[in-house]
């Protein structure tokens, strides 16, 4: 029998890839591990290779077409088979079948008058199906004319082209209707059923994993439970699943990179001392979070999130402050920051964090974050590294102000306040000079404050 | 409680009616002195008399039209057809006639009768006494069609059966005769139309008709030592159906497994897949709903292929057991 030659799905995302050139003709002979075309992948060009010894027949697609993954392109004949053994592609309607017997395409793009079947018999389409066919790399063949007599017309053709654009996601009812109470992009939940096929249950999961999962959040966190002697055991609910569900995802899924500055916190101490002679308050949180925005929208790789195959750059500076609470942690969002002055962001601060521990924040509150900041400085951490926040791209941990000599220009060792912002990066999105190139800005904005104006 | 048999509750329903009402009659082949094929109405005669326990020839179109005929006149008989098969033999009567009297007439006239037949193989009884037609009466307009599996449910429903003012197909099965369970002195109703939820399961909600429940239910018993749990669902009355329960139990667990003896192809099954389907429990469904019913061939004589042409218990398990796995 002979050997169907599929398009190699070259990597996990890749849906469709073009056939740059064919390196053989129908007739030639091949052995097992030969090339046979050059195709193009969403990264590089590959070859994709004879998968046994024998002739090439019935090439299937022409150089140039988009051919999705898995699709046979071509067949390896024994030798002394004749291409009679050629199965009829799956795709093509029984009628095509009949009338133009499993017909192959040409190996390089027709003419018109060349669509016609192997038998010779030509193939009834409008002139303008067959434009578009050749356009697209479909073979008539395959297509079901819907015309006068069968005749293939031209919105057979789309027909079939949309289908093939758009791959079908296999999914329950179930998954769907709870995809859809959920607001959860179906293509973003990786199924488990049979053949990958999304079950309610995966997206519940991942319904588990959004950001909104705010509702799993317990009613009263602040009531601790009564001490007994001995152990205590305590369920993995509420927060502390949400918590313990979205750190795992993050922490699996996102290649983490870190980057460290050690940043000169005089002009910020500057700042704030002149704020305090005035009686007004600027917490060092605060700086960080209006810095960070300005900083974000010269680099907008970070202020950005993952969803599925999608890399999404906010146009607004939404910062979520990581906010401790007796039991857990949750992380309110200061929206638009790059709009709002320092004293806008600094009340806004304070009230969210101030909800967030008497459990009063809104959904609202914690939607839509696109960078987080934490800081641990006030607990007399000298350095730590965070998990990133899914589907944001990135953290900042903040350390403490730590009062260290550091030699100046002359070597003399001078006494400078300084301070460890540690960056964390998904290195699927980001890559590291783009987080440097983030900190250089960052640390260059944070130790001249005077730039936020700019 | 006190046990009998489905057989013995099938009589006890029909004596303690006839002794209260002398309206009812009972009409079939060697259901007298004999006591019936199957014994269902065995010393009846000799409480009641050959005038209300009638034995007649070889002759299902006349039994049929023997019901008809005194139905129209107000009484309510109780026919018996030996074989389900053989009620072949009485279509005309019941599908032209039976079914269609009280809607043609208006409403002025009403065939009050029952029919009583047993179907199903597992007696080697070969392809003309084994065979399942309940859904050849479903499909007719005017006929209601009850499936009774336990004999409580067989005493109750038949009562229920002779009181209604419409013909009713009561459809029997020959290997569950001898089965026993509890049953109430007293006579007692079971309401047409009210489909009954005979175990609580959340994995896999399994619909089964007459003997394919019992099936079902040591299917059940089997899965639940590894974790998983069915919820067994019978619908008692085929037509009108209470599809209700059925729908519910879906959106619990997700997915759905109709198992029925008589053939799959144009089975009731596929009505209850289309009901599951088109209602609310669509959007609740984690898998293809299954069907698991008799093969498309006659019942073999040989008892080995008589067993592998309708489910048994171990069909059932593995086909919820895929279900549940998520294996479809």
């Amino acid at each position: 029998m002979a050997t169907a030659v599929i398009l190699p799905k070259f990597g996990f995302t890749l849906e469709s890839s073009r056939i740059v050139r064919w390196l053989v003709n129908e007739g030639d002979t091949v052995r097992e591990g030969d090339p046979l075309c050059e195709v193009e992948t969403d990264k590089v060009n590959m070859e994709v290779e004879a998968t046994a010894d024998g002739v090439v027949a019935g090439i299937q697609y022409p150089a140039g077409a988009d051919v999705p993954v898995t699709n046979v392109i071509c067949y390896i004949l024994k030798p002394g088979e004749s291409a009679d053994a050629i199965l009829a592609p799956e795709h093509a309607s029984a009628v095509a079948a009949e009338s133009a017997a499993s017909t192959p395409a040409p190996a390089q793009p027709s003419t018109s008058a060349a669509q016609k079947a192997a038998n010779g018999v030509p193939i009834n389409a409008s002139p303008l199906a067959i434009r578009v066919a050749e356009e697209h790399g479909i073979d008539l063949a395959s297509v079901q004319g819907s015309g006068a007599g069968g005749k293939i017309t031209r919105a057979d053709v789309e027909a079939l082209i949309a289908a093939k654009d758009t791959p079908k996601i296999r999914a329950t009812p179930a998954a769907r209707r709870i995809a859809a109470e959920n607001a959860v992009e179906l293509s973003t939940v990786t199924g488990t059923g049979p053949k990958g096929r999304i079950q309610g249950t995966d997206v519940t999961a991942a319904v588990a994993r959004k950001p909104a999962a705010v509702l799993d959040m317990p009613s009263a966190p602040s009531s601790a439970p009564e001490p007994t002697p001995g152990n205590r055991v305590i369920k993995l609910e509420g927060m502390r699943r949400t918590i313990a569900t979205r750190m795992q995802q993050s922490f699996q899924q996102a290649p983490h990179t870190f980057f460290e500055a050690n940043i000169d916190t005089a002009g910020v101490d500057a700042l704030r001392a002149r704020l305090k002679a005035r009686n007004e308050k600027l917490s060092v949180t605060s700086i960080i979070v209006k810095a960070c925005a300005w900083t974000l929208k010269r680099h907008p790789y970070l202020n950005a999130t993952l969803t599925g195959d999608e890399i999404t750059l906010w146009s607004d500076c939404n910062i979520g402050v990581a906010v401790a609470l007796e039991n857990g942690l949750i992380v309110p969002v200061v929206h638009k920051v790059d709009g709002k002055s320092l004293q806008t962001i600094q009340t806004e601060i304070d009230d969210l964090a101030a909800r967030a521990r008497s459990n009063a924040l809104r959904l609202n509150d914690l939607a839509d974050g696109t960078f987080t900041v934490s800081n641990l400085g006030m607990y007399g951490i000298d350095r730590f590294t965070a998990i990133i926040n899914p589907p944001q791209v990135a953290i900042l941990a903040v350390g403490r102000a730590v009062r260290q000599f550091v030699p100046d220009e002359h070597g003399s060792p001078v006494a400078k306040s300084l301070v460890s912002l540690m960056l964390s990066t998904d290195h699927r999105v980001v890559d590291g000079a783009q987080a440097a190139q983030f900190m250089a800005d960052l640390r260059l904005v944070l130790e001249d404050p005077m730039l936020m104006l700019w | 409680m006190r046990e009998l048999s489905y057989a013995e509750a099938l009589r006890e329903g029909l004596r303690q009616m006839m002794e209260t009402d002398p309206s009812i009659f009972l009409i079939g082949e060697d259901i007298g002195v004999y006591g019936g094929a199957f014994g269902v109405t065995a010393g009846l005669i000799d409480q009641f008399g050959g005038q209300r326990v009638i034995d007649t020839p070889i002759s299902e179109a006349g039994i049929a039209g023997a019901c008809i005929g005194a139905a129209l006149t107000g009484m309510r008989p109780v026919g018996e057809i030996q074989f389900m098969d053989f009620v072949t033999l009485s279509m005309e009567q019941l599908v032209l006639q039976a079914a269609k009297v009280r809607f043609m007439f208006g409403g002025k006239a009403k065939v009050p009768m029952v029919l009583r037949m047993p179907g199903g193989s597992g007696t080697g009884a070969a392809a003309q006494h084994s065979e399942s037609l309940e859904n050849w009466f479903v499909h007719v307009p005017g006929l209601k069609v009850v499936m009774p599996a336990t004999p409580y449910d067989a005493k109750g429903l038949l009562i229920s059966a002779i009181y209604d003012d419409n013909p009713v197909i009561f459809v029997e099965h020959k290997l569950l005769y001898k089965t026993k369970g509890d049953v109430p002195e007293k006579p007692y109703r079971i309401p047409l139309s009210q489909t009954h939820v005979v175990r609580q399961g959340q994995h896999v909600t399994v619909i089964a008709t007459s003997i394919m429940v019992t099936r079902a239910l040591a299917a059940a018993d089997a899965l639940a030592k590894e974790g998983i749990e069915l919820e067994i669902i019978d619908p008692r009355t085929l037509k009108p159906l209470d599809d209700a329960p059925i729908i519910e139990s879906v959106k619990k667990t997700g997915r759905a497994l109709i198992v029925h003896e008589a053939v799959e192809i144009g089975g009731f099954g596929g009505e209850i897949a289309a009901r599951i389907a088109g209602s609310e429990a669509f959007d609740y469904l984690e898998a293809p709903i299954r069907r698991l019913a008799g093969l498309d061939i006659p019942i073999p004589y040989n008892r080995e292929l008589e067993r592998n042409t309708v489910p048994q218990i171990e069909n059932i398990i593995h086909e919820a057991r895929k279900l549940a796995q998520t294996a479809y």
